[in-house]
């Protein structure tokens, strides 16, 4: 049996298992970031569970330590959630680019961390070895 | 709500009868402009009978090698439709209601119905 065709919408098609999740996200310099591990979702109107009587858009991507509840199943919850609003996104290909710099993201909290208490503290750890 | 509560969420209409299984959730960028682009406004939902994974999307594009490969997937997603968001009633626990009456949709991204394996 087939199916009429959709009307097809204005905007561009994204399906999010196709097109986002999973993609490399780039900062304003193409550095790596993160990865797309989920999308967060709100309705218009502010509710955080909106159902299908409200126009529902995506909010932030979210991306966080997703590879034990991938094998375990299950999801983090939302407190361990990194957020990059949908704002910063500034175009969705192969690689999802931001237009603002990584170290301005919580997500890149930890390389931060190791960088400045790990790596800064071995001997010339702290200047460029080129 | 988080896109990971609809994927993989079992799929019935209003009467409670199955429908299948949420395999992914197709977004358009016609929302309100947000930053540099509009914000993806949620469309509808992809709904397979049979299964609550999708793999690479064979079963909404044109794509026929290999060809061993791509029979295989859209024999194993026969059935699958996009339903429209203003259709889903409710979403708790796992599961999508659709509203009596709801619309049945060709999954294609190109908007011609897939052909049937």
């Amino acid at each position: 049996m087939s199916l009429p065709p959709d009307e097809r919408p204005p905007g561009r098609i994204l399906d999010a298992r196709l097109h986002l999740l999973d993609r490399q996200v780039l900062d304003v310099d193409g550095v790596p970031t993160c990865t797309v591990d989920d999308l967060e979702i709100h309705g218009l109107d502010g509710s955080d569970r909106p159902d299908g009587t409200q126009t529902a858009v995506v909010t932030s991507l979210l991306s966080g330590a997703v590879l034990a509840t991938r094998v375990l199943g299950g999801r983090p919850p939302a407190s361990r959630w990194h957020r990059i609003r949908w704002t910063h996104v500034t175009d969705v290909g192969t690689t999802v680019r931001l237009g603002v710099h990584g170290d301005a993201l919580d997500v890149t909290w930890t390389e931060r961390w190791v960088r400045d208490h790990v790596i800064g503290r071995l001997p010339g750890g702290r200047h460029d070895p080129g | 709500m988080i896109l990971g509560d609809l994927l993989d969420a079992r799929v019935t209409d209003a009467d409670g009868r199955g429908l299948g299984f949420v395999v992914d959730a197709r977004f358009a960028l016609d929302g309100p402009i947000d930053g540099l682009l509009a914000a993806p406004r949620l469309h509808g939902l992809l709904v397979s009978p049979r299964t609550a994974t999708s793999f690479l999307g064979y079963e909404r594009n044109g794509v026929r090698a290999p060809a061993l490969l791509a029979r295989w997937f859209r024999w194993r997603h026969r059935g699958t439709f996009l339903v429209h968001w203003s259709d889903v009633r409710w979403v708790a626990d796992g599961t999508v209601v659709l509203r009596a009456g709801y619309e049945r949709y060709s999954p294609g991204l190109t908007g011609t119905a897939p052909q049937q394996g």
